[in-house]
């Protein structure tokens, strides 16, 4: 957890500090009254001092409290490549189309998380995309066409 | 109005939306990973389409159904099917092993019920007169609340404050992309036509709650997952019936108070109560080995919340749990902005919502009761199916708020953002409230300013104002003091 903790106080101080930056070039408060920065600018200081105080809290912080994250094992290593997944199917949804694209990732990730048959991957996959593209096509009137192949 | 009322809710069409929604957030409640949370997010696209009447209570019901929902899989698996089920699990997997599975179900059932029912009622009295209160409230008092439920999250979700800050800091950051509603001065918008209009919250809490809670359960996707045994005898004897009544009412009580204050959700409503009734009762040695009282007190508890979190999201459109947060969405979707004006312009809305809330209550018991059985039957849909079955919800249900793709990617970014968050034990949910009480501070801030012409002594000039910086400063400063008192004690 010690080096998690350093790391979310790294990434936000650096977020923080980029937010100031940008509202510093933001229009300046006019006769007393706040401009568009000085809220952003108020927000991003108290990130900053939280990052820090989480800092220095980790530092003092004694080792028997320390827990350890799992970030490396091979479930979560699934996770991760679930998400490459998902990152690849949204690059496609637009190019290829809603039907055929999350049918086929549907397909995937039930026959790899399950181990069913292709024939039952297959079926449970063409009726769900079937039935919620009918339910948010037809009956919520949704634009359900995302590309050339529906 | 009473007759409009009546004839909005008591009517097939509405009470089937009410029925959907409570069976399906209990069939999301029992499934353990399914939160009532995401639930209600994953739904929450549905209504898109509906009228305001049946949209809300279709959310209702489901958020209804699923905290009760999680004690199913408490009782029978010992994994709570919701966060709020925790405390539930305890005392009802001890009945289980004893093979009685069907009787803390029923005590469930039941005190849920009660619970439930406490808790309209007590939204039903305080809710109006809350609203004609802060009918009263002008921009320097909304600042100064917003700066409140943002001062109560910060300190009680999560176990660190800096960690608590950091996480409402993200949201209320998020709230500043888009064009400045005083100046008309687009910022952090980077030249992107998609960001100009800000960021729409809804894919952000879609991919905050359901996707990454999507993610988490891939962690044991291929742990096989447990079979559920036979329930039966579910009707509770005269002698719990004795002890439910003793206990969940009061329970019920005391989740609704935990669901007033932002930021507090059902499960702790669930452990205050279940803590609370080892204090009341007479054999307190006993919590922990399967007495009805422990199931009775958790189960009064969480659902007594989903009442209380309504009464600061309705009159005042400050959340009480983040639930209460996606349903601001839900209105804000219909044209509907919460706070006390919707008491005065939509009042046989805000009434419907009460009674509907009272009959997805009753829609609760009468299916917790009748088809238990059936439930406990989702919980053998296997989490291999259902969970890439979520993704596409998750990426559809964003996508249609707006038929807009960028939205995709946003809910797509913010469900990875959240799991890694949770991994760092950094709780999702003061995000989504951030994301919605930082405008509100914001544009009441400045507007009070634009009134006071710079003048900062018009925060200070009513009694509600002060009332609201002390209780600032005592929920910020509190836990300290007394951390310090107790030192010099000790």
């Amino acid at each position: 957890m010690r080096k998690a903790n350093f790391i979310v106080s790294g990434v936000f101080a650096v977020f923080a500090i980029v937010i100031i930056a940008i509202s510093l070039t933001f229009p300046p408060s006019n006769h007393g009254v706040p401009g568009p920065g000085m809220f952003p600018i108020i927000i991003a200081s108290l990130i900053l001092v939280s990052a820090l105080s989480l800092a220095i809290k980790t530092l003092t912080m004694n080792k028997e409290e320390d827990t350890a994250i799992d970030l490396k094992s091979k479930n979560i290593l699934n996770v991760y490549v679930t998400m490459v997944g998902m990152i690849v199917y949204f690059v496609l949804l637009p190019l290829i189309g809603f039907v055929v694209t999350t049918t086929v990732m549907l397909i995937l990730y039930i026959k790899w998380y399950g181990k069913r048959s292709w024939l039952k991957t297959i079926l449970i996959a063409v009726i769900f995309v079937l039935a919620i593209f009918f339910l948010f096509g037809s009956v919520l009137n949704v634009p359900m066409r995302f590309g050339i192949l529906i | 109005m009473l007759v409009e009322v009546l004839t909005s809710v008591f009517n097939i069409q509405i009470f089937l939306f009410i029925i959907l929604g409570v069976f399906t957030g209990i069939c999301i409640g029992a499934l353990p990973g399914l939160t009532a949370t995401m639930g209600v997010a994953l739904v929450l696209p549905l209504t898109f389409g509906l009228d305001a009447i049946p949209g809300i209570l279709l959310l209702i019901g489901v958020y209804v159904g699923a905290i009760y929902g999680g004690s199913i899989s408490g009782i029978l698996l010992r994994t709570p099917g919701t966060p709020a089920a925790a405390a539930t699990a305890i005392d009802g997997y001890e009945f289980s092993k004893r093979g009685e599975s069907g009787r803390a179900m029923g005590i469930s059932t039941v005190s849920s019920f009660i619970g439930g029912v406490v808790s309209v009622i007590a939204l039903w009295l305080i809710a109006p007169q809350l609203a004609k209160l802060a009918l009263r409230f002008s921009a320097p008092e909304f600042f100064l609340l917003a700066v409140f439920g943002l001062s109560i999250i910060a300190s009680i979700s999560g176990n660190s404050l800096a960690k608590g800050v950091l996480c409402g800091g993200l949201g209320i950051s998020l709230s500043f992309i888009g064009i400045d509603g005083i100046t008309g001065f687009p910022r952090f918008t980077f030249n992107d036509i998609n960001l100009l209009s800000g960021m729409s919250f809804i894919p952000v809490m879609i991919g905050l709650f359901a996707m990454s809670q999507a993610f988490r359960t891939i962690e044991d996707i291929f742990t096989p997952d447990q079979v559920s045994q036979k329930i039966s005898h579910v009707w509770p004897s005269k002698s719990d019936w004795k002890i439910i009544l003793k206990f969940a009412p009061i329970s019920g009580l005391i989740g609704t108070i935990i669901g007033i204050v932002p930021g507090a959700g059902a499960e702790i409503g669930a452990f205050v109560s279940y803590s609370q009734a080892k204090r009341m009762s007479k054999r307190p040695e006993l919590f922990g080995t399967g007495i009805p009282e422990a199931i009775a007190a958790p189960e009064g508890g969480n659902n007594g919340v989903t009442g209380g979190a309504l009464i600061p999201m309705l009159t005042m459109g400050v959340p009480g749990d983040a639930v209460a947060a996606i349903m601001i969405g839900a209105l804000t979707v219909q044209g509907l902005q919460p706070g006390p004006l919707l008491f005065t312009e939509h009042t046989t809305l805000v009434y419907s919502i009460f009674l509907g809330m009272f009959v997805a209550n009753v829609a609760m018991l009468v299916l917790g009761l009748s088809s238990l059985k059936l439930f406990v039957k989702v919980l053998s849909i296997p989490k291999a199916i259902l969970t890439p079955m979520i993704f596409v919800l998750c990426v559809v249900g964003s996508y249609a708020i707006n038929t807009n793709f960028f939205d995709v990617g946003v809910m797509l970014f913010f469900g990875i953002v959240g799991y890694f968050m949770q991994k760092v034990d950094m709780s999702v949910s003061p995000a989504v409230l951030g994301l919605i009480l930082g405008p509100m501070a914001e544009s009441n801030f400045r507007r009070a300013l634009l009134m006071s012409e710079g003048n900062y002594s018009i925060f200070f000039t009513s009694v509600i104002a002060w009332i609201f910086v002390a209780l600032i400063f005592i929920t910020l400063l509190g836990p300290q003091i007394t951390a310090l008192f107790k030192r010099k004690t000790a």
